[in-house]
């Protein structure tokens, strides 16, 4: 589903100190798989999410998604990003529209669907993360949990194929990450193909199929869950684990 | 209830500003003869208008069919020099080099030439190529000019959005013109009310800039009325007066506009 060949990322900071984000970075991740990507600040793993629907672009190599290539001159962007849906650390829900109108404008504006069907789609998705009296507010009434499970509604109201995770629930208070999670965990037990950046192993070990650990831009090491809680092999990886855990 | 109270505790504080100063200048100040009674017919008058049209009715007097016309500027100068602003700060944001480059140098030559130069060269010089009228060149230098300011306040506003705005609006697939158009520019615009209402309030007074080029603005009826009459104090404080009726009421409407918004912060 998504093909990452030999991607190279450079980007340099405000104090112009060149930060290698990806190098020579190469990875596949098949349809329905939950894979998490963990690592230190400034390893590469948003920098990486980023380059998959090109809100960042990659200096060199290819990512192939369902076979296209994302990079390639004839390719519409925006057709790409409607199968990619994309949940950020600060939520970044149009604080001018209220939940309802959020969940509904790209469906309107960008699937054409009609008033109606984009309403019965975001409704039904209120639901699911549980919701739906709130349809009403405006995000800033929200608490940050209840935006981040509006943000993820509006992503998977594009009826994506595709669902990547930026550190969804590292700007939000203790007892809010836990009903973001739940709703993380619904939907890749329904089958949805995702990338989570995230520290939460304990998310890590339920559901995904897959944790890749990088630093200065590479994995270093990957496996499943349990092989990151039982026998690490990288010094640098027993090291990240012992600061998180 | 609050809207109304605040704006007559300040109409009434701007009046006693007036009253006193007035009450200084008739008692202490120099003799003069005081005509108010003739301005009332300079606003509205009851007869025949011309000649040609003896039958007598209620008719506008020279002031008022001035201020008639500088809101006619102002309105329109204020709807272009709107769309001038957004699209040029749109422009100065540009990856393009050159529709950046072309958007700056728009906004330093505006910005720092004199709005009398610039009528003038709008009216004498582009309007005698193109044969424009003088209210064509009149509202085309004021949009031009207010355009220009306009243009940067726009920019800031936009930059002043979370990049984070942009980056979920095409991540949901949208193009970057339907991302400004339904994400971007609402939040902007709702910002840069302020700073706009005080553009467009130095828009209205500055449009007696046109009375130059012998538009018969409140100001051009002002001055002609003044060398007919003599009645030069009564007929300049009448106009301050309508200028404020315009400014006033201009900057009770944004507040107005802001509270409306402020419902989703």
């Amino acid at each position: 589903m998504i093909k990452v060949n030999n991607a190279y990322k450079t980007y340099s900071t405000h104090d112009r100190r060149e930060v290698k984000a990806l190098v020579d970075f190469s990875t596949h991740i098949k349809k329905g798989e939950v894979v998490v990507i963990i690592g230190p600040s400034g390893s590469g793993k948003s920098t990486f999410l980023r380059c998959l629907n090109r809100l960042e672009e990659i200096d060199s190599g290819e990512i192939l998604i369902n076979g296209v290539d994302i990079y390639g001159k004839k390719v519409n962007i925006n057709k790409v990003r409607e199968d990619i849906g994309m949940v950020f650390q600060l939520f970044n829900l149009f604080p001018h529209k209220t939940v309802i109108e959020n969940i509904t404008l790209a469906q309107k504006i960008v699937r054409k669907r009609n008033r109606e069907e984009a309403l019965e789609i975001a409704r039904d998705l209120l639901n699911k993360v549980g919701i739906l009296e709130k349809e009403k507010n405006y995000p800033s009434q929200l608490s940050g949990g209840q935006q981040q499970r509006v943000a993820i509604a509006r992503a998977l109201a594009m009826h994506p194929k595709i669902m990547m995770f930026d550190e969804a629930t590292s700007a939000l208070d203790p007892e809010m990450i836990g009903e973001v999670l739940d709703v993380m965990k619904k939907l890749a037990r329904e089958g949805m193909t995702m990338a989570v950046v995230t520290h939460e192993m304990g998310f890590a070990r339920e559901v995904s199929d897959r944790v890749v650990f990088m630093d200065g831009g590479k994995i270093v090491e990957e496996g499943t869950a349990e092989h990151f809680f039982t026998n690490p092999i990288h010094e640098r990886t027993k090291l990240f684990l012992s600061q998180i855990l | 209830m609050t809207f109304n109270k605040r704006s007559l505790i300040t109409l009434a504080i701007l009046a006693g500003i007036i009253a006193t100063a007035y009450y200084f200048f008739v008692t202490k100040g120099i003799t003069y003869i005081w005509h108010w009674e003739k301005v009332p017919e300079m606003l509205f008058y009851y007869g025949s208008r011309s000649a040609d049209d003896p039958i007598p009715g209620l008719h506008m007097g020279v002031l008022m069919m001035g201020f008639v016309l500088t809101l006619k500027i102002s309105i329109v100068s204020t709807i272009f020099g709107i769309i001038i602003g957004i699209i040029v700060g749109i422009a100065r944001l540009s990856k393009e080099p050159v529709t950046r480059g072309i958007s700056l140098a728009y906004v330093e030559l505006i910005r720092n030439t004199p709005l009398l130069v610039q009528i003038f060269i709008i009216y004498f010089f582009v309007g005698s190529m193109l044969r424009l009228s003088a209210f064509v060149a009149g509202t085309a230098a004021l949009s031009i000019f207010a355009g220009a300011y306009v243009g940067e306040i726009v920019r800031a506003g936009i930059q002043s959005i979370h990049k984070g705005q942009m980056e979920a609006s095409r991540s949901l697939g949208m193009s970057y013109t339907q991302a400004m158009r339904h994400v971007i520019l609402p939040q902007a615009l709702k910002r840069i009310i302020p700073p706009l209402a005080g553009q467009f309030i130095s828009l209205i007074k500055d449009s007696s800039l046109v009375s130059v080029i012998a538009l018969a603005d409140i100001m051009f009826q002002g001055q002609q009325a003044v060398a007919r009459t003599y009645y030069t104090f009564e007929i300049y404080f009448t106009v301050a007066f309508l200028y404020l009726i315009m400014t006033f009421s201009l900057s009770m409407a944004t507040q107005y506009i802001e509270r409306r918004m402020a419902i989703s912060d």
